[in-house]
């Protein structure tokens, strides 16, 4: 249980190559602290120097007030889960779990306490005796987590533990995380390349992207309010659709015109636009798949396209549209429609959508970054 | 040349892409000598550099250090003593005192024998007073007793042991003054210096790497290192029975030994050498191309679908790794030896008469063809088993719907074997070509214990005191001119050896920069 | 209906060509195990011949007797050599896998400055035939007395000295061993050598088994260095040695037959531990070979 602080935290591989740059970040003791970005975006490389496992080229690393940067791996007092699980071929689970504890010469009813709860939490008790090898992937996947537990440590990381997971003991093991830092309560750091993890794990979110920080948030910050394109589309699935077209000012009231129909901004969006003063201009409008609907052919807000594939996904049909010689995605909830429409939502059938005046964001054509952060 | 980009260079046919590649690779090779020369420069102007900053750094270090560094600079650990790193002073402090022991307190000491070896001085001896007979002072009837000189190889050893405490000498007079400077910053910060139990404890840490390269380098560096050094000091003297350094010491010559070689004459050394060197590379690529095909054969043949018995077939083949090597090729070598069993079989079955036995007509080993073609032959015998494993292991790691979609896609057997299974042995066994034909360049067992190096060569005649022969390598050769002491001539084994380092490292550097597989060093981490 | 028919008639053809292919096969395998075998084959037959002989045509004894075995342990140091090359192969086996492990794993595992140059250097060194150093050796260990009697000795030194050069097998076996291993277990509090000796060894008995193996059998193969140091002194031969030179020219006629003999003693126990092992020696050449 700590506080962490990163303070311009660098790491230069070989002469030039910048892998992370002037990362400054402040995590709170006992805070769920997701890094996620695309691969080779840094994320990995800042937790394994909070780990010890790479040097730190420049800037320092502090857990609870000290700085770690020379310290070697095993005194800075922290736990971590590897992606590929790590766990030792040659030593059963109890041992695997016990490791740590069997370094410190810990007494042996000590050890044996601590690993039959953390075995205990983790539904792996019956395991306990068997080598790695003859488990299944969630099931290492627990201990590698129990011998994470074990430790009573101060900080908790975790390196993409659920990507070598199939997509449904996924969903299941990332339940079972929720559940799990409730009982253990200290500070964790969590690293993945999947949003919807990053979304529904993390107290605050860290977006990177090539070595630097877009944007640190909690979800609905990131996800209401992203401060670049980037972050706008890599969070949230299936990704905004953004267009470039323009914001015209018009009688006191903010309108866009993508593809020829003409929406009003209204809401917190237009007063935002109000208070910042920003008048007709060049933007780049994005709106979320989920905010579009279907649309009267007579509405001055209707686009209109040609369904190009029809993704039912069950709840929702995912439609692929070409507007005006562009991709746009769009997500209709299958409740909201009727049979007869369902059916005519086929390949070349062309719609008309619409979307609220209060959902779109702006961003600026040449900085990418939104105009109302 | 223009160089053309992919969708260019697809659109040429097999030939034209062949000619293209050809001509690339040849274009490329003056900017490869540009590019090394730059390197080259890169690397004098970072050296030049780094002595700079070296330079610079010691005298800040001497301006700003206080007494304990300043004195430090003139006894070794002192300043390590001064500030309580015990351990660290005392080795610092031995290591000096070792140093001027060896080299100016006993007696014919490094430093003398450093002035006294004249290294690469042409011209000059190695020592200076031969050992000789003297009349004996204690006899009466004017006796002489042998009076030991300088021993040239004692001398030339101990003033190469000389040049290489220097260095090191140097080197940690630089890391002692510079671990002084800080741990002066250090207690300045007001920081705790590393103790001596700290520096045992991270022997087993962060400086584990320390404590599990020392026993293997000292032993490459007094094993490896220095004797190479030493050898190859030798190919510029005249080292040889006649001048062995005890009774007639020996002298540098130079690059006479060198330019000898030049001779390409006939009886010449040059010609001598070419003939040698040629047999040497044939065997080299018989050897190890005939094993590799041949093996990789057998290993298809057993592990093909539906044969059985392959663990007996295996086992057959492995039994003659298993025992050692030396037994199965005497025993080989009789067999084909002018009244060895084959010669009396083939006798008994009257497919060569009686006098041709007797007039040893018969005889394999005696003939150049013959012998080379048998040397060629035996060793499949030894070598197949070796590359059926290894080709084994490796033909299992294929993926077997590579052959599935080969299957579909329509290709025979015969097109899958060209088409799959060869490039993807090549590739993966690139580097064990390269090893195993480097092998045989030097494979001394199987010729001297085979032919051992017979027929002579009467086309070369003595090279180096000793009669070449057909068969002879460059590494058979050189053990002839060393094993027999009274017509040994060490200068020649030098000067051999340097060559196959020559040969052995330029065809490294051109495999290397083909194969693809010897680069991707870090790719399994 | 006919198209049906030539189905089969090809299905039957693939059958028929498969067995001819593998009666092929069959021939080749079984002149292959005739030939590879014969040499031994002649070699136990041979020396159970009583008596000395000369080769000849026929390699079934005239009479059947452990004559020669006899002799070789009543009439030579056959016992003595033995125990020379034995004990050599021992030692040999310990230093060099301890050489070799300890190089290759730093190689393979650590990241330390000079990493790079060490392995170039090593490389360029193993350029140079290895018999040159020995010229040098050879005459140092004269003075230290570790020549002829005591070569033994002074070639369990040469064997391991430098044995660290040839990493390259057992570093293709450490650079498989996922890395994470030793960060989980750096991050659960081991030091590096408990790292190394905690988790890596226990996971290396194949590499560290196939060093063993390889280290006993160099010097039962071992000619070329053994021949220079030993300079022909009885007490200090190998094996090899001293039978190449009962089969030199003069010797050859009395010594063929218990040249037969001493062959099979030293094959025999050689060959045992090398089957035995065998597993591991294919696990070695297979990687080796693909990791250069």
């Amino acid at each position: 249980m700590a506080s962490v602080k990163l303070t311009n935290v660098k790491k230069i591989y070989g002469k030039n190559t910048l892998a992370v740059d002037n990362f400054n970040l402040d995590i709170a003791d006992k805070e769920f602290i997701v890094f996620v970005g695309p691969s080779g975006c840094g994320k990995s490389t800042t937790l394994r120097m909070i780990a010890g496992l790479e040097d730190i080229s420049g800037g320092t690393v502090e857990i609870d007030g000290v700085v770690v940067n020379d310290l070697q791996p095993r005194d800075r007092d922290i736990a971590m889960v590897f992606q590929n699980y790590a766990l030792y071929p040659h030593l059963t689970v109890f041992e695997n779990m016990a490791f740590s504890l069997r370094l410190k010469k810990v007494p042996q009813d000590e050890v044996y306490k601590k690993v039959t709860e953390a075995a205990e939490i983790l539904g792996i008790t019956e395991y306990l005796t068997r080598k790695p090898r003859a488990l299944s992937g969630g099931q290492r996947q627990r201990v590698a987590i129990g011998r994470a537990m074990v430790r009573d440590s101060k900080v908790f990381l975790m390196d993409e533990p659920l990507s070598n997971l199939d997509a449904k003991l996924r969903n299941q093991m990332r339940a079972e995380i929720i559940l799990l830092r409730k009982k253990i309560d200290t500070t964790f750091i969590y690293v993945t390349h999947d949003q919807t993890e990053a979304m529904t794990l993390g107290d605050r979110i860290v977006i990177m992207k090539d070595g630097i920080i877009q944007q640190v948030g909690t979800p609905t910050e990131v996800f209401d309010m992203p401060c670049n394109l980037f972050v706008a589309e890599f969070i949230g699935a299936p990704k905004m659709n953004t267009f470039k077209t323009e914001l015209v000012f018009q009688g006191g009231k903010h309108y866009v015109t993508p593809y020829g129909a003409k929406i009003e901004v209204n809401g917190d969006k237009a007063l935002a636009l109000k208070e910042k003063g920003i008048e007709s201009r060049e933007i780049i409008l994005g709106v979320r798949p989920e905010h579009f609907v279907l649309a009267d052919p007579k509405d001055p807000g209707a686009i209109k396209c040609e369904i190009l594939v029809n993704e039912m996904m069950g709840s929702e049909l995912h439609l692929h549209v070409l507007a005006d010689g562009e991709k746009l995605i769009v997500r209709i909830p299958t409740v909201s429609l009727t049979d007869d429409q369902r059916r005519s939502l086929v390949q070349g059938t062309t719609i008309y959508v619409t979307f609220e005046g209060k959902v779109m964001h702006f961003f600026d054509e040449e900085t990418q970054t939104n105009l109302l952060v | 040349m223009k160089k053309l980009n992919d969708l260019e260079y697809l659109k040429l046919s097999k030939f034209k892409a062949f000619l293209y590649n050809l001509r690339l690779f040849f274009s490329s090779i003056p900017d490869w000598f540009g590019k090394l020369g730059l390197r080259i420069w890169a690397l004098i102007k970072i050296c030049v550099f780094a002595i700079r900053d070296e330079l610079t750094d010691i005298g800040k270090t001497f301006v700003k250090g206080n007494w304990a560094v300043k004195l430090s600079f003139l006894i070794f650990g002192f300043g390590n003593l001064y500030y309580g790193q015990i351990m660290r002073g005392v080795l610092f402090l031995l290591f000096e005192i070792t140093f001027i022991v060896y080299m100016f307190v006993i007696p014919e000491g490094g430093w003398h024998d450093l002035k006294i070896a004249h290294i690469l001085q042409t011209g000059k001896n190695v020592g200076e007073n031969s050992g000789m007979m003297v009349p004996d002072p204690n006899s009466k009837y004017g006796a002489e007793i042998w009076q030991d000189g300088d021993e040239s190889t004692r001398v030339l050893l101990w003033a190469l042991l000389a040049l290489i405490f220097i260095v090191a000498f140097i080197y940690t007079w630089r890391m002692q003054v510079k671990q002084c400077r800080i741990c002066m910053d250090i207690t300045a910060q007001g920081k705790k210096i590393k103790s001596g139990k700290d520096d045992l404890k991270s022997l087993l840490d962060d400086q584990f790497h320390k404590m599990l390269l020392a026993p293997s380098l000292i032993g490459i560096l007094a094993f490896t290192v220095l004797p190479t050094i030493f050898m190859m000091l030798i190919a510029f003297t005249n080292f040889d029975a006649n001048h062995d350094g005890f009774k007639n010491l020996y002298s540098w010559v130079g690059f006479e030994n060198f330019s000898n070689l030049g001779d390409v004459g006939q009886g010449g050394l040059g010609a001598a050498f070419g003939k040698v060197l040629s047999w040497n590379l044939i065997w080299a690529f018989f050897a190890t191309f005939s094993n590799y095909f041949l093996g990789m054969m057998v290993a298809i043949m057993i592990n093909k679908k539906g044969i059985k018995l392959k663990k007996f077939w295996r086992t057959v083949l492995v039994m003659t790794i298993a025992i050692p090597q030396f037994v199965s090729l005497l025993y080989v070598s009789k067999m084909f030896a002018s009244d060895g069993i084959v010669g009396r079989l083939l006798l008994d079955w009257n497919f060569i008469p009686q006098s041709m036995l007797d007039a040893r007509q018969w005889g394999l080993w005696d003939n150049p063809v013959t012998a080379k073609i048998l040397l060629i032959v035996i060793n499949i015998w030894i070598g197949i088993p070796y590359v059926m494993l290894m080709a084994t292991g490796i033909l299992m790691n294929i993926p077997a719907d590579l052959y599935e979609s080969a299957r579909i896609d329509g290709a025979s057997s015969v097109q899958q074997f060209t088409k799959i299974t060869l490039p993807y042995m090549l590739f993966v066994t690139g580097p064990y070509l390269l090893t195993s034909f480097i092998g045989n360049l030097n494979n001394f067992n199987v010729i001297y214990l085979l032919s051992g190096g017979g027929p002579p060569n009467s086309s070369i005649g003595m090279v180096g005191g000793v009669e070449v022969g057909h068969t002879d390598l460059l590494i058979t050769l050189m053990y002839k001119m060393t094993a027999d002491s009274a017509t040994s001539q060490y200068y020649m084994a030098s000067v051999i050896g340097i060559l196959m380092f020559l040969v052995v490292s330029v065809l490294s550097l051109i495999v290397y920069n083909i194969i693809p597989s010897t680069k991707n060093e870090e790719d399994f981490g | 209906m006919r198209n049906n028919k030539t189905n089969k008639q090809s299905l039957l053809g693939a059958r028929a060509s498969r067995n001819i292919s593998n009666t092929i096969i069959y021939i080749v395998l079984v002149a292959i195990t005739i030939l590879w075998l014969f040499p031994f084959l002649g070699i136990v037959l041979e020396s159970f011949e009583v008596g000395t002989k000369a080769m000849d045509s026929n390699l079934w004894p005239i009479k059947f007797g452990f004559d020669n075995y006899i002799r070789l342990f009543t009439e030579t140091k056959f016992l003595k050599w033995f125990g020379n090359t034995a004990f050599m192969g021992v030692c040999t086996a310990l230093l060099q896998t301890f050489f070799i492990l300890s190089m290759s794993y730093t190689l393979s595992r650590l990241r330390f400055k000079g990493r790079k140059g060490l392995m170039n250097m090593m490389l360029i060194l193993g350029m140079f035939p290895g018999f040159l150093t020995l010229i040098l050796i050879k005459k140092v260990f004269h003075d230290l007395g570790l020549t002829e009697a005591m070569a033994p000795v002074g070639l369990i030194i040469v064997y391991c000295a430098s044995s660290g050069m040839g990493y390259y097998v057992s570093k293709g076996f450490f650079d498989t061993i996922s890395k994470s291993l030793d960060e989980a277990a750096r991050v659960d509090g081991a030091t590096r050598w408990q790292v190394f000796y905690k988790v890596i060894m226990p996971l290396s008995k194949p590499i560290i088994i196939y060093s063993i193996l390889m280290g006993f059998m160099a010097p039962w193969g071992d000619f070329m260095m053994a021949k220079y140091l030993i300079n022909a002194n009885p007490d200090g031969m190998n094996v090899a040695v001293m039978m190449q030179t009962w089969l030199s020219k003069g010797l050859l006629n009395d010594n063929y037959t218990m040249f037969c003999a001493a062959a099979v003693m030293v094959a025999v126990p050689v060959t045992a531990v090398f089957l035995a092992l065998q597993k591991y020696y294919v696990e070695g050449v297979t990687g080796g070979a693909v990791k250069g």
